[in-house]
């Protein structure tokens, strides 16, 4: 078939079609704003992530049950995106800009441009280099030294630890790997063995231990992954070559599978970053902010340390 | 279009030489640097994990060799496997309706791919592009963002072994044994080559050019379904997130293996050895402990040392 004028307009039809089915599933009517509310943008760093999507979702919830209006984007991990993001927030003339920013140096220009216009920002779950006016986080140095400082202690601060990193270069892969070297600093007996990343992706952890079962077997006792997919790929790793019992391993986020993997035993720990926490501190010092009262310029959410003992509080939220 | 043997492939297997040497000489090295690389257990080690790439890489061989491309690997790898996982959990479907929903899901992206390219005649390109979007969208879309966790362990029992053989490898070399045998053997594997090299006279010669092209996306759409469905056995979840820029390392091994990107020229064999060059590399370097950065590089620099070697050799 000849792309003819009549199967042009069909094709063209069809695509529309597809476009307004879309556009009608996937975005929610821009509604007039009622008089006092708030009107808040949110820009998600990767609502494709589960944490960030948890976040997001947390932030949405909270939103609603405190009535701010809120412009919901997602920057799909593109710092220029997120950018531009922003810059669409400040021509629809938003009160407070809320920022899970995709990327430390890259999303600072965005900062920039908020301040500029005089629009408050709040930062949450990660750092720019820009400073915005609140960040509302988890110190992600504190996750590296929880799940060092657990691994120090299974092993009585003796053996060898491997480390899979996250993304070389983001804010959360850098953070939790000086929290774990400053653990390693204080353990002459703790040896880092090996370290690599596996890009926060399953399927790469699981392959690089299948390398590392190679190169190291038996040589040691303890991984850390940078995150719980990875740490879930490093434990099926172990699983199948039937070493899983010597080797202790621990991840971070408490995403569903790797706490029901603890509860189940399956999993030694992993490191709760509380999305629920976030998010409404996020919210909340947005409120403040629009309501032109003080806030705190900073919000720490504290990480926790899930093991089978405490994972049943950590199932519920 | 008769069977006799067509000159691109006698080149071919010439070709080939180069490839073998250079993967002889870093398996050699690695033998030397290493104490872990030539065991047994390493070797099946690499071989489980080159078997997705590889069953990529022969899929998207076919599609090469026609002369397109295919972008949506990665993002179809993705999709089938969240589709398999849907249907994988414990208990509620017997274990081939699982894989051929993964193997379906792949098959009929493939299609569409096809029929765009070849009804629409939109540039294999730019509909490929598409797809990489739309399957990577729709994989969001039924998987809710999360994992598909909860799957049969008969499903992730694929991802095991057989004896002493991995069960992806056994599936790797099935699909590799059967697509050599069909592109040398069968009449419509050699309309393949026929049309990557030059799709007038094919078309002169009686060939119907759409029904081949939509053969090789549509085989390319069904391996890369096979694909998802292994990768879900293995990381036993259908990850949304999976198989991110899968495409290009499984296009890396076809070029690597001698196919022209201009179509018409190539082998099953030669994307076999290029697969095996590129999984030999990536368990190699983690073997070495080589940083993160340098690992990039490194693998860069053999993928188009490699193919650079190959080429001068075929010239003289």
């Amino acid at each position: 078939m000849r792309l003819t004028p009549r199967t042009a307009a069909g094709t063209f039809g069809l695509a529309c079609a597809l476009l307004a089915t879309g556009l009608s599933v996937g975005c929610k009517k821009a509604e007039t704003r009622k008089p006092g509310e708030w009107l808040v943008g949110y820009s998600s760093r990767d609502q494709s992530a589960e944490y960030t999507a948890r976040l997001g979702d947390a932030v949405q919830a909270r939103a609603k049950e405190r009535g701010v209006k809120l412009v919901f984007v997602d920057a799909q991990a593109d710092a220029q995106k997120q950018i531009s993001q922003t810059e669409n927030f400040i021509s629809q003339k938003v009160d407070v800009i809320i920022l899970n920013p995709c990327e430390v140096e890259a999303s600072s220009p965005a900062i920039d441009r908020a301040r500029a216009a005089k629009i408050p920002v709040v930062n949450v779950n990660s750092l720019t280099k820009a400073a915005p006016d609140c960040y509302v986080g988890s110190d992600d140095e504190q996750a590296g030294i929880l799940a060092m400082e657990a691994i120090a202690k299974q092993l009585n601060g003796q053996g060898n630890v491997l480390m899979i990193h996250g993304i070389m270069g983001q804010s959360a892969q850098i953070h939790r790997d000086a929290g774990a070297r400053k653990v390693l600093a204080k353990y002459p007996g703790l040896k880092l063995l090996d370290h690599q990343t596996a890009s926060w992706d399953r399927a790469k952890a699981l392959a690089l231990t299948e390398n590392w079962l190679q190169a190291h077997k038996g040589k040691f006792q303890a991984i850390f992954a940078h995150n719980d997919e990875m740490a879930m790929g490093a434990l099926l790793a172990l699983e199948r070559a039937g070493v899983k019992k010597d080797v202790y391993v621990i991840g971070v986020d408490a995403i569903a599978q790797a706490l029901d993997a603890v509860k189940s035993g399956r999993l030694d720990a992993t490191v709760f970053q509380d999305a629920v926490g976030q998010g409404r501190g996020a919210i909340d010092t947005a409120i403040l902010m629009a309501a032109k009262q003080p806030y705190e310029k900073e919000v720490m959410i504290p990480f926790q340390v899930v093991t089978r003992e405490n994972v049943d509080q950590f199932l519920k939220k | 279009m008769t069977a006799t043997t067509s000159p691109a492939l006698d080149r071919n297997l010439l070709h080939r030489l180069g490839i073998v040497a250079v993967l002889f000489v870093i398996a050699g090295l690695l033998s030397v640097l290493t104490d872990s690389f030539a065991t047994a257990s390493n070797l099946t080690n690499v071989a489980r994990q080159v078997s997705i790439n590889g069953i990529l890489a022969v899929g998207v061989t076919f599609v090469l060799l026609t002369g397109g491309v295919d972008l949506s690997l990665g993002s179809v790898v993705a999709l089938s496997g969240v589709a398999c996982a849907l249907f994988a959990h414990p208990g509620e479907y017997p274990l081939f309706v699982p894989i051929c929903v993964g193997l379906l899901t792949g098959g009929l992206c493939g299609l569409l791919n096809g029929v765009l390219v070849t009804r629409g005649g939109i540039a294999p390109f730019i509909v490929t592009l598409g797809m990489m979007t739309v399957a990577r969208g729709l994989a969001l879309i039924f998987s809710g963002g999360k994992p598909v966790a909860d799957m049969s362990p008969d499903l992730t029992g694929l991802a095991g072994d057989l004896g002493p053989v991995p069960i992806p490898l056994i599936c790797f070399a099935a699909v590799a044994v059967l697509s050599w045998l069909f592109l040398g053997r069968f009449r419509l594997g050699r309309h393949l080559y026929a049309v990557g090299g030059n799709e007038q006279a094919a078309r002169a010669a009686g060939v119907s050019v759409p029904k081949v092209k939509l053969f090789a996306y549509g085989l390319c759409g069904l391996l890369t379904g096979l694909a998802g469905v292994v990768l879900a056995a293995r990381i036993t979840t259908g990850q949304p997130n999976a198989g991110q820029a899968y495409e290009l390392d499984a296009i890396a091994a076809v070029v690597i293996g001698g196919t022209s990107l201009s179509g018409g020229v190539g082998s099953v064999l030669g994307t076999v050895l290029g697969v095996l060059l590129i999984g030999v590399i990536n368990n190699g370097l983690d073997l070495l402990s080589v940083s993160s950065y340098y690992q990039a590089v490194i693998k860069g620099i053999i993928i188009v040392g490699a193919v650079w070697l190959d080429r001068r050799q075929a010239r003289s």
